[in-house]
C-alpha cells in the first residue's frame, strides 16, 4: 500500500512578482484551503514550496486531482515524511523507488545538524539503490526518474521522485474581474478558463431565449459552470432574457444582420453588467474566422459599441485545439448536448460575412435600444 | 400542470404504486431464493407472468425484462437467424429497434427498411416487395409511437408467412398494449414488447412475449432467471406493479378509448382552422395520439411556450444540427419547415376535457403569437 503522507506542492511564476509575492502568496494558498474545503489536511508553508500533510492516506488520490486544477501551482509530488535518518532514507528509497531505469538522487540538505554533504549523501543513497536491483542504473543528465530529498531544518526529510503537472498560471483572483459571454457552446468555457488561468475573475452572463431555447439550455450553462468549479469557484451568472430583443431585431432589421445586430447587443449588455459589477473587461470565445460572426469585419462592428476591453484568448487558436482543452477540463461532453443555444433559431440562411460598421449602426437606428437593454436587464 | 405527453410516459397508479412498495418493503425476498418467503415471491412472479399472457391473448412465455427497449433488443438481437439473412424492419420504428437493426446490418445481416405512407403506417404494396424465402426476421411496430398509425399486423404477418413460414415477425406493442383491443393468436406474431410505464405503472419493468416453439439466444448472463433468457434478479416490485396497472388498464380499455378519442378530436376540430397545420396521425389511428406539424412554429419552440403555461405536449425533437432526430422527419417525407415543426399530443387516462379545453385555449394564443413573430 501507498504510504504517502504528505503532498509538496511548488509555484513557479510568483517568484517573478516581486513585492506582490506576499498577496499573491496569500492568495494562492487561500485557495489551496479552500480547494481541500471539506478534506482533513494540515497545510505547510516552507522555502518556497508548501505542503499538504496529515490527511487520510484514502484521501490522496482525491486531494492532488483537486490540487493540479488549482491555478498558480506549477507541480507537485505526493512525498514520504520521515525523521531525518540517513540509514532510514536509504531503506526508504529502495522501497518506493521504480525497480527499473535510468535515475539519479538529489539531496537539498537545510538541516546543519546532518553531518555529511548533500552529493554525499545523494551518492550513498544512490548506491544503496543500485545494489537493489540490476536493473537500476544511474544516469545524472539522462534519467528516467529521479529521487529527491528534501532535508528540512525541523529534523524532518521528504523524500518523492514522482512529479505531477499542475494546472500553473496566476492563482484566481489576482487578475481583476471581467464579464465572460458564455454560450452553452464549446468556445466560451474554454475561453473562462484561459482567462481564470491569468488570475482573472469570472463573472459569467448567458443570454437566453424561452421558448426559442428550452430549460435544458439553460442547465446546460449550470452545468458548465459546476465543471468549472475546480478552477473557477463560485462563478457568478446573470442570465439575461433575450427573446425579446430577437423579436424586435428580427422585425425591424434585414435578416443577414440578425447576428451581427444580436452580437451588439450581447457586447452592450454585458459591458453595462461588468460596469455595475465593478469589471473591467469583457471575455468571449471568438476565433476568427470560425463562424461569419468573426470575421475581422464583424469583430470591428461588436467591439465598436463598447469601451471596455475585451479579451479573446481564443482568437488564434484552431477549433481541434480548443476541443482538446475543453476535454481537459470536461466541458466538451455537456457543450456537444443538442441543444439549441439562442444563436441558432434566428439564424439566418445567409449571414453577412463582412458586415460594415456603418450599416450596422442604420438598421440598429431603428430599434430603441436602451429600452430593450434595460428592460431585458430587469429581468436578469 | 396539465400532462399531454402520455405517449412518454404515464404518472404511476395508486395501486400500482401500492404493489410496489408492498413487494419491495414486505415481500421483498429474492424469488430464487430455497425458503418459503423466497418461494412464495417467485409464485407471484409466475401468477403475474400468466396474468399478462391471458390479457395479450397469446400462446407462449413471457420474459419480464427492464422495460420496452429491453425487450425489442432481446427480440432482434436474441432471435435465431442465420448469417447474413434478410431483415425487415419499418422506416418509422421506435429508436429501440430501429438502431438495433442498424446494428445488426453493421454484423452483416441484409437488414432492410419499408416505407412507410404520410400517416407513418406501412405500405403493404412495398411491404410485399421486400418478403423473401431468406428474411429470417421482420420487426413491424404495432402503434406508432410517432403519429399513433396502427400497422395492420394480422396482415403484414400472414403475409409474411406465407413466402417463408419459418420468418419470426416481432411487433413493438409499447404503444397498442392496453390501448387498442390486443390478440396475439389473432395478429398470429412470434414476439410482441410490452412497457409498463406507459400503462400507468412504474419505470424499470417490460415484458417480451415469446411464442411457444421460439427460441431465444440471451443477451444478460448470470443466474439463469427468465428460464434463462434474462438473468438478473427479478424486479419484483415493478413485475407486481406492471400485473396490477396492465390488469386495471385493460379492463377501463374500452371507457378510455373513448375519452382519448373524444378529446382528440376536440382539439382536432379546433385547429384544422390553421390551413398550415398538417395533422400527421392517420384518421383510423390510435385514439391516444394526435401529432401535427406546422412550418410556421417549431415544435420545440411550441413546446417550451407551452411549458411556460402549464402544459407539457411531446415534439418530433428534430434539430437541424442533430441527424439522429431527423429520420422520422424524413420517414414521414416532411419538407422544409415541416420538418422542424413536429408536436406531438398524447392522452392518458386521468386527462379531462376541462384540461383539454384549457389547452386549445393556450394553444391557440400561444400560436398565433409565436406564428406572427416568424412571420415578422
Amino acid at each position: 500500500m501507498d504510504n504517502t503522507n504528505c503532498i509538496l506542492l511548488r509555484f513557479g511564476e510568483l517568484f517573478l512578482k516581486g513585492g506582490n509575492r506576499a498577496y499573491f502568496e496569500s492568495v494562492l494558498i487561500k485557495n489551496i484551503k479552500s480547494a481541500l474545503k471539506g478534506f482533513k489536511f494540515k497545510f505547510v508553508k516552507s522555502q518556497g514550496r508548501y505542503y499538504i500533510e496529515e490527511f487520510p492516506n484514502e484521501d490522496l488520490e482525491e486531494i492532488i486531482s483537486l490540487l493540479t486544477k488549482v491555478f498558480g501551482l506549477y507541480s507537485l509530488s505526493p512525498a514520504y515524511k520521515i525523521k531525518t535518518d540517513i540509514e532510514e532514507i536509504k531503506k526508504l528509497a529502495v522501497k518506493i523507488s521504480p525497480a527499473e531505469g535510468k535515475f539519479r538522487v538529489t539531496v537539498n540538505r537545510a538541516d546543519a545538524s546532518v553531518n555529511m554533504r548533500s552529493m554525499d549523501i545523494a551518492r550513498d543513497i544512490g548506491a544503496e539503490m543500485f545494489m537493489s536491483s540490476n536493473r537500476l542504473t544511474v544516469d545524472l543528465f539522462n534519467y528516467d526518474f529521479e529521487l529527491s530529498v528534501d532535508m528540512r531544518e525541523n529534523g524532518f526529510s521528504y523524500v518523492f521522485y514522482k512529479k505531477i503537472a499542475c494546472a500553473g498560471g496566476l492563482p484566481y483572483g489576482t487578475g481583476g474581474r471581467a464579464v465572460l459571454l458564455l454560450s452553452g457552446g464549446i468556445d466560451s468555457p474554454v475561453s473562462a478558463y484561459q482567462m481564470a488561468k491569468r488570475g482573472v475573475i469570472i463573472h459569467a452572463v448567458h443570454y437566453h431565449s424561452f421558448p426559442y431555447t428550452s430549460e435544458l439550455a439553460l442547465q446546460k450553462v449550470h452545468d458548465i459552470a459546476k465543471k468549472l468549479a475546480p478552477y473557477i469557484p463560485d462563478m457568478r451568472l446573470t442570465v439575461v432574457p433575450f427573446t425579446d430583443i430577437q423579436t424586435e431585431i428580427h422585425k425591424n432589421c434585414p435578416s443577414d444582420f440578425m447576428i451581427t445586430i444580436m452580437r451588439r447587443f450581447m457586447m452592450r449588455i454585458a459591458e453595462r453588467v461588468a460596469k455595475e459589477n465593478g469589471a473591467g473587461a469583457l471575455i468571449t470565445g471568438e476565433s476568427l474566422g470560425q463562424v461569419a460572426s468573426q470575421t475581422i469585419e464583424s469583430i470591428n462592428c461588436t467591439n465598436a459599441v463598447v469601451s471596455l476591453p475585451v479579451f479573446r484568448p481564443l482568437i488564434g487558436m484552431d477549433k481541434e485545439d480548443i476541443i482538446a482543452i475543453a476535454k481537459k477540463i470536461d466541458t466538451y461532453e455537456i457543450s456537444i448536448r443538442p441543444h439549441q443555444d439562442c444563436c441558432t433559431v434566428f439564424l439566418p440562411k445567409n449571414p453577412v460575412i463582412h458586415p460594415k460598421l456603418k450599416d450596422a449602426e442604420v438598421y440598429e437606428s431603428k430599434l430603441d435600444i436602451t429600452a430593450l437593454e434595460d428592460s431585458a436587464l430587469q429581468k436578469s | 400542470m396539465i400532462f399531454l405527453d402520455n405517449a412518454s410516459t404515464t404518472k404511476c397508479s395508486d395501486s400500482a404504486l401500492k404493489v410496489l412498495s408492498a413487494f419491495s418493503c414486505e415481500n421483498f425476498y429474492n424469488p430464487s431464493a430455497m425458503y418459503k418467503n423466497g418461494a412464495t415471491v417467485k409464485n407471484e412472479i409466475e401468477n403475474a407472468r400468466e396474468g399478462i399472457l391471458k390479457l395479450l391473448k397469446g400462446d407462449g412465455g413471457i420474459v419480464f425484462t427492464s422495460g420496452g427497449t429491453e425487450s425489442n433488443n432481446l427480440a432482434l438481437f436474441g432471435a435465431k437467424k442465420a448469417n447474413g439473412s434478410r431483415i425487415i424492419v419499418s422506416d418509422l420504428e421506435h429508436s429501440a429497434v430501429y438502431y438495433p437493426a442498424k446494428r445488426l446490418k453493421e454484423l452483416g445481416y441484409e437488414v432492410v427498411f419499408c416505407p412507410i405512407d404520410e400517416n407513418g403506417a406501412v405500405i403493404f404494396d412495398e411491404f410485399k416487395k421486400l418478403l423473401t424465402n431468406k428474411t429470417a426476421l421482420i420487426s413491424v411496430v404495432h402503434v406508432s409511437n410517432e403519429t399513433g398509425a396502427v400497422n395492420d399486423i394480422k396482415k403484414l404477418c400472414a403475409e409474411a408467412k406465407k413466402i417463408n413460414p419459418n420468418v419470426i415477425f416481432h411487433s413493438d406493442g409499447t404503444q397498442a398494449f392496453g390501448k387498442i383491443p390486443i390478440n396475439l393468436r389473432s395478429l398470429g406474431v412470434d414476439m410482441y414488447s410490452v412497457s409498463a410505464h406507459k400503462v400507468y405503472s412504474a419505470k424499470g419493468t417490460g415484458a417480451l412475449f415469446v411464442k411457444k416453439g421460439i427460441q431465444l439466444m440471451p443477451l444478460l448472463f448470470g443466474g439463469g432467471q427468465e428460464s434463462g433468457v434474462r438473468s438478473g434478479t427479478e424486479n419484483v416490485g415493478g413485475i407486481m406493479a406492471f400485473s396490477c396497472s396492465a390488469h386495471e388498464t385493460v379492463a377501463l380499455l374500452k371507457e378510455n378509448a373513448e375519452l382519448a378519442s373524444k378529446l382528440k378530436s376536440s382539439i382536432l376540430s379546433q385547429i384544422l382552422e390553421y390551413s398550415e397545420i398538417k395533422i400527421l396521425s392517420p384518421e383510423n389511428g390510435s385514439p391516444y395520439i394526435l401529432s401535427l406539424t406546422s412550418n410556421a412554429v417549431r415544435g420545440e419552440v411550441m413546446q417550451h411556450a407551452l411549458e411556460s403555461r402549464g402544459i407539457l405536449i411531446g415534439t418530433g425533437s428534430a434539430c437541424a444540427s442533430n441527424k439522429q432526430t431527423r429520420r422520422v422527419p424524413d420517414a414521414l417525407k416532411l419538407k422544409g419547415e415541416y420538418q422542424y415543426g413536429i408536436m406531438r399530443i398524447s392522452f392518458g387516462a386521468q386527462n379531462t376535457i376541462e384540461e383539454i379545453g384549457e389547452f386549445i385555449k393556450e394553444f391557440k394564443s400561444t400560436y398565433e403569437e409565436l406564428r406572427k413573430i416568424k412571420n415578422g
